[in-house]
This record gives structure tokens, C-alpha cells and sequence, in this order.
């Protein structure tokens, strides 16, 4: 009988059933089966609204969305074009910095792919970078800056991992501290990369200062915005929650009031957009704290864990499975699902092999990151496919060397622990 | 038709109560700073309401997001099903989620007649009982299965991305 349920779940799950009914079918079976009555799931999902953590979320997610909407990226783009345009590979690495600010605040990978890649695109083909490397950058730029502050995925590793009291403890302010780092190693490596490939390209000379301080003034609102919330967390003078509340409130006042680039009869709609990736992900978030729970009174991590140790020994060895583990659901699941389902079961095993829990958030994220545009199925292929006009295969072929770099720092991360925790802790 | 007509107004009203609590959120969290940085005080009510709004916006966005297909599901094989196999998985996917829906209305007014019976003070408001905040698990859960009941029937709101890319002429 038991079989027969798993099996009927995983059809529904692979034809396109909502995964929250799946997380919320298993869990309703699994009360049940332990003689729990079904509003006992109901009493887990209403753990939602005792959560202080969750208050960031809503509000970093419609700051975003609100500066998408409005012409924040394009003046991001000008200010980052006239201080950097003119280094080699300038302007793509413009590009991977705005990609990464731009992720950093909506937490959403496919909104700045879309938001910023109209924008770049065009720009990059017109300073002679080949089609090539321009997709492929693009695609991966998108999905940097998961691992910077005030990134939702962060949050919402921080919410769940915070479930396991672990010592040391997974504050979100340390798992923002050990994000910077390892952030900054991707942006640099991608952007050496792409100055030793536009080495021979036509530089254009340096922006007068002029045009620096016109670029400057026209960014006036939105340029406080990455150094308050970057000092005031990085400091620990504002806490996450606080951060949020600020930037919502600010970026709202900004883009509707100040300088009214969001009319107020389009909030309705763009709050509404924001809202869904958020409801979506509570959702999902809301069921497996349930599922959680019941799978820490059935010792399933402790049972997992003697089961793997008969056959993997050391932490290494474990770090290695868990990146290949990581990249493949990254890939089907698009990151933030795969955060909320797979912590509760990875999180207390690779304690016991010994990797510092602030540092898996960490390791988690940075193969996300790749797996949300890895072949054949991550979310970014379809979605540059769709913004760029190219076939998927082509976006996969233009990404091959980006796949490559990114690889090579996520193994850095993972195995010099030093690097993310030197700030955390 | 008077239904679709129904229909149109609840989501006008869904769209709206959504913007109004995003906003009121978005106001009581930055005022809470500003009140505790310049003035040194604070509104004691305001932390446990932020919170349930939380809840609240993220009800209202799970069943706006039902409205427009964008639930989180893998939607990997899906892409390869001929249109009528199409057809049947999204009757049997949104089937299925309307019925876990509607356990889980059921359920949380299980939760909900509990805390009415006994009279529970609700965590968050000394003199409000706690079945009032819970009222939206029952009523988010219940339109969300009639909701997805409905789409079960319906055209898809989006097609998948691969058939628009791989089929493209380069």
C-alpha cells in the first residue's frame, strides 16, 4: 500500500503536479500513519506566521521586482559602464557586476536575465563581443549573486536550517557575512576570463568626468541602497529583518513617489507579480517544516547518515558526492525548492562529517547557482533561449566555458572552508 | 455569464486585499524602524502583525499563482507529452491538487473551530481570539482547490518553454 502511494506521488511530481500538494500529500500520510490527526499538519503549516526570519522575505522580493520595473537597470548599467567601460573586457564585466547586484536584491535569477539581458545584450554585440561569448555570459551572470546579501535563497536556508539548532548557530547575518566572499571569487574569475577574451577588442576610452558624475547623479536615488544594506549588515549595526523593512519602504518611496517610474495604478500588479514567487515558495517552505519534523522524530537523517558512512568515510569524499547531488537537483528544481526539501535531510548529516553548517549554506547556493542553468533542464537555458531568440542548444554551447569556470570556484568553495567562514565567524 | 463575471470581480477583490496588506506590511515594518532609531519607541502590536501578514500576503500569492500555472513543479517530462497526454496529466496534476487542497481546508478548519471552541487568545493580540488570523488557511486552501478544480479543464496559462526553443529555426 505504502509503495503504491510513493509511486502514485512520483508520476504526479513528474507530470507537473505543484510540489507543495506532493511535500503536503506526504506529509498528511505520514501524520497519519504515525496516529497524528490531519490538522496536526495544519498546526505545522500555521508555523509560518511565528516565523520573525520570514518578514524579509516579502519585502527584499517586492523591493526587487519594483526596482526591475522601473528604470533602475538601465542607470545601473550606465554608472557601472562609465566607471568600468574602459578596463579590457569592461563592459562584460559591467555586465557581470550589474547581473550580480541585480540577483542579490529580487533573489530571482530569470527576472535579471530578463531585466538586464534586454539591456546588455545589445550593448555587448555593439562593442564587437562575438555572439558567442555574449550568450553564454549573459546566462551565467544571471544567476550570480545568490550568494549576496540581501539574497532570498540565503534567507530561506537560514529559516530552515535554524529548525536544527545546530551549534554553531545559522544566524542569516554570518550565512550574509560568508556569502561575500566566495561571491566576489565567482565575480573575479569570470571577470579575468572575459578580459583575456576581449584582449583584442577596440577599447573605448576612458568616460570623461562628465559623463561619471551625469551617470552618478542620475543614479543618485538607488546608489545608497547596496552600501547601506551592505555596511549596516556587514557591520551588524541593521539585522536582516531590518535591512528588509528599510528597503522596501525606501525603494517604494523612490520608484513610486519620487521619481513615479511605477505609476500608482500598476502597484496593484507588480506587488501581485512579487507576491506570487513569494506564496509560491511559503508554500512550499510552510509543508516541509511539517515534513521536517516528522522526519526527525523517524531518525531518517540519522539513518541516512549510517547508511552513507558505510560507504563513504571521509568529509571529502562526502563533499564531492554532495556537489554532484546538489547540481543535478539544482537542475530540476530550480534552487529555491531544492533548498527547502533537501536541508532538512542533508544539513544534519554533513554535521556529522563535520562541515560547519553557515559553510553548507554556502556550498549549497554556489551549486545552485550552476545547476539553475545546467543542461538539459535548468530553468536559465529556457529562459535565454527565450529572451535571446536562440535555440536552447545554442545557449548551451555559448555557456560551456562559463559551466567550466564557475565549476572550478564552486570546488574552491567547497574545499577551502576558509573563504566563507573567515568573515562569518 | 454571470459566473465569469463573479469570477472577474474575485480576483479584482483577490488583487486589491494582496496590494493593501503588501503595503500595509511594507509601511509597518519601515515605520517600526524609523519610530525605534529617531523616537526610541516602537508599536508593541506591530512585530506579531507583520507576522501574520506574512502568512496572509503569502496565502493570497500561492492562490494568485495558482491563477497564473506558476507553482513550483518540475515540468520536465511534461514538455515531451503529446497535446492529448497533455490534456489528461493536467487533469490529473490539478485534480489531485485541488483534492489536497481541499483536505487541507478541511483540516485547517479543523485547527480553526478548535481554537473557537476553546477560545484561544490568539499569540499574536492579547484581546483578539486566535481563530480570526487562522481564518485565511481554510478560506486560502478552499479557493485554491476550487481554483485549480477549475484549471484542470482548462487551456494552459502558458506552454512550456522547450517546444518555443528547440523547435526554432536557428
Amino acid at each position: 500500500m505504502i509503495w503504491l502511494i510513493v509511486g502514485a506521488l512520483v508520476v504526479l511530481a513528474a507530470l507537473g503536479a505543484p510540489l507543495f500538494a506532493i511535500i503536503a500529500a506526504v506529509a498528511l500520510f505520514g501524520f497519519h500513519a504515525a496516529g497524528e490527526p490531519g490538522a496536526a499538519v495544519a498546526i505545522e503549516f500555521y508555523r509560518l506566521a511565528d516565523m520573525p526570519a520570514l518578514i524579509a522575505i516579502p519585502l527584499f522580493t517586492l523591493a526587487g521586482y519594483l526596482l526591475a520595473e522601473s528604470q533602475a537597470p538601465r542607470r545601473l548599467v550606465r554608472l557601472t559602464n562609465a566607471l568600468f567601460g574602459w578596463l579590457p573586457g569592461g563592459l562584460a564585466i559591467v555586465s557581470v557586476c550589474a547581473c550580480t547586484l541585480f540577483t542579490a536584491f529580487t533573489g530571482a535569477t530569470g527576472v535579471t536575465l530578463i531585466a538586464l539581458g534586454a539591456v546588455l545584450y545589445p550593448a555587448l554585440r555593439q562593442a564587437h563581443y562575438d555572439e558567442r561569448f555574449s550568450l553564454g555570459l549573459l546566462t551565467c551572470a544571471g544567476s550570480l549573486g545568490l550568494l549576496l546579501v540581501p539574497s532570498m535563497p540565503l534567507i530561506l536556508y537560514g529559516v530552515v536550517a535554524q529548525q536544527f539548532h545546530t551549534t554553531p548557530p545559522v544566524s542569516i547575518d554570518a550565512l550574509f557575512k560568508a556569502g561575500l566572499l566566495p561571491c566576489l571569487l565567482m565575480v573575479v574569475m569570470l571577470s579575468v576570463y572575459s578580459a583575456w577574451k576581449a584582449r583584442d577588442l577596440p577599447r573605448p576610452p576612458p568616460s570623461s568626468a562628465r559623463e561619471v558624475w551625469a551617470a552618478l547623479k542620475d543614479a543618485a536615488w538607488e546608489l545608497p541602497l547596496p552600501f547601506v544594506i551592505l555596511i549596516g549588515i556587514y557591520t551588524g549595526k541593521l539585522a536582516a529583518s531590518e535591512a528588509a523593512a528599510a528597503t522596501a519602504l525606501y525603494v517604494l518611496i523612490v520608484t513610486v513617489l519620487v521619481r513615479r517610474e511605477i505609476k500608482f495604478g500598476e502597484l496593484p500588479r507588480v506587488i501581485r507579480e512579487a507576491m506570487l514567487l513569494v506564496g509560491a515558495i511559503l508554500i512550499v517552505l510552510g509543508f516541509s517544516l511539517a515534513l521536517t519534523n516528522w522526519l526527525i522524530d523517524g531518525d531518517v537523517p540519522e539513518k541516512l547518515f549510517s547508511a552513507l558512512q558505510a560507504g563513504i568515510s571521509g568529509k571529502f569524499a562526502f563533499l564531492l558526492l554532495l556537489n554532484v547531488f546538489l547540481l543535478v537537483f539544482g537542475m530540476l528544481l530550480e534552487g529555491f525548492p531544492a533548498i527547502i526539501i533537501l536541508v532538512p535531510l542533508i544539513l544534519p548529516v554533513a554535521t556529522h562529517y563535520g562541515i560547519d553548517p553557515v559553510h553548507l549554506g554556502i556550498i549549497f547556493l554556489a551549486n545552485l547557482q550552476i545547476g539553475i542553468f545546467l543542461p538539459p533542464v535548468g530553468m536559465n537555458i529556457f529562459i535565454a533561449s527565450a529572451r535571446f531568440n536562440q535555440p536552447a542548444t545554442r545557449i548551451v554551447r555559448a555557456s560551456l566555458p562559463f559551466y567550466a569556470i564557475l565549476l572550478a570556484a564552486v570546488l574552491i568553495i567547497t574545499y577551502w572552508p576558509g573563504l566563507s567562514l573567515w568573515l562569518a565567524r | 455569464m454571470t459566473l465569469q463575471r463573479s469570477l472577474d470581480n474575485l480576483r479584482r477583490i483577490e488583487d486589491w486585499l494582496l496590494a493593501i496588506l503588501v503595503l500595509l506590511l511594507v509601511v509597518l515594518a519601515g515605520g517600526q524602524i524609523v519610530l525605534r532609531d529617531f523616537f526610541h519607541t516602537g508599536i508593541s502590536w506591530a512585530d506579531p502583525l507583520m507576522r501574520q501578514l506574512v502568512l496572509w500576503t503569502g496565502m493570497l500569492g500561492a492562490l494568485a499563482a495558482v491563477r497564473d500555472e506558476k507553482h513550483i513543479a518540475l515540468d520536465v517530462l511534461q514538455r515531451f507529452l503529446s497535446p492529448l497526454a497533455q490534456k489528461i496529466a493536467r487533469m490529473l496534476t490539478f485534480g489531485f491538487a485541488a483534492a489536497i487542497c481541499a483536505a487541507l481546508a478541511w483540516y485547517c478548519y479543523v485547527m480553526l473551530s478548535v481554537d473557537y471552541a476553546s477560545a484561544t487568545p490568539s499569540s499574536a493580540f492579547a484581546s483578539l481570539p486566535a481563530w480570526i488570523p487562522e481564518t485565511i488557511l481554510p478560506a486560502g486552501f478552499g479557493l485554491m482547490a476550487l481554483r485549480f478544480a477549475l484549471r484542470a479543464f482548462a487551456p494552459p496559462a502558458h506552454t512550456p518553454p522547450l517546444m518555443h526553443s528547440v523547435e526554432r529555426p536557428s
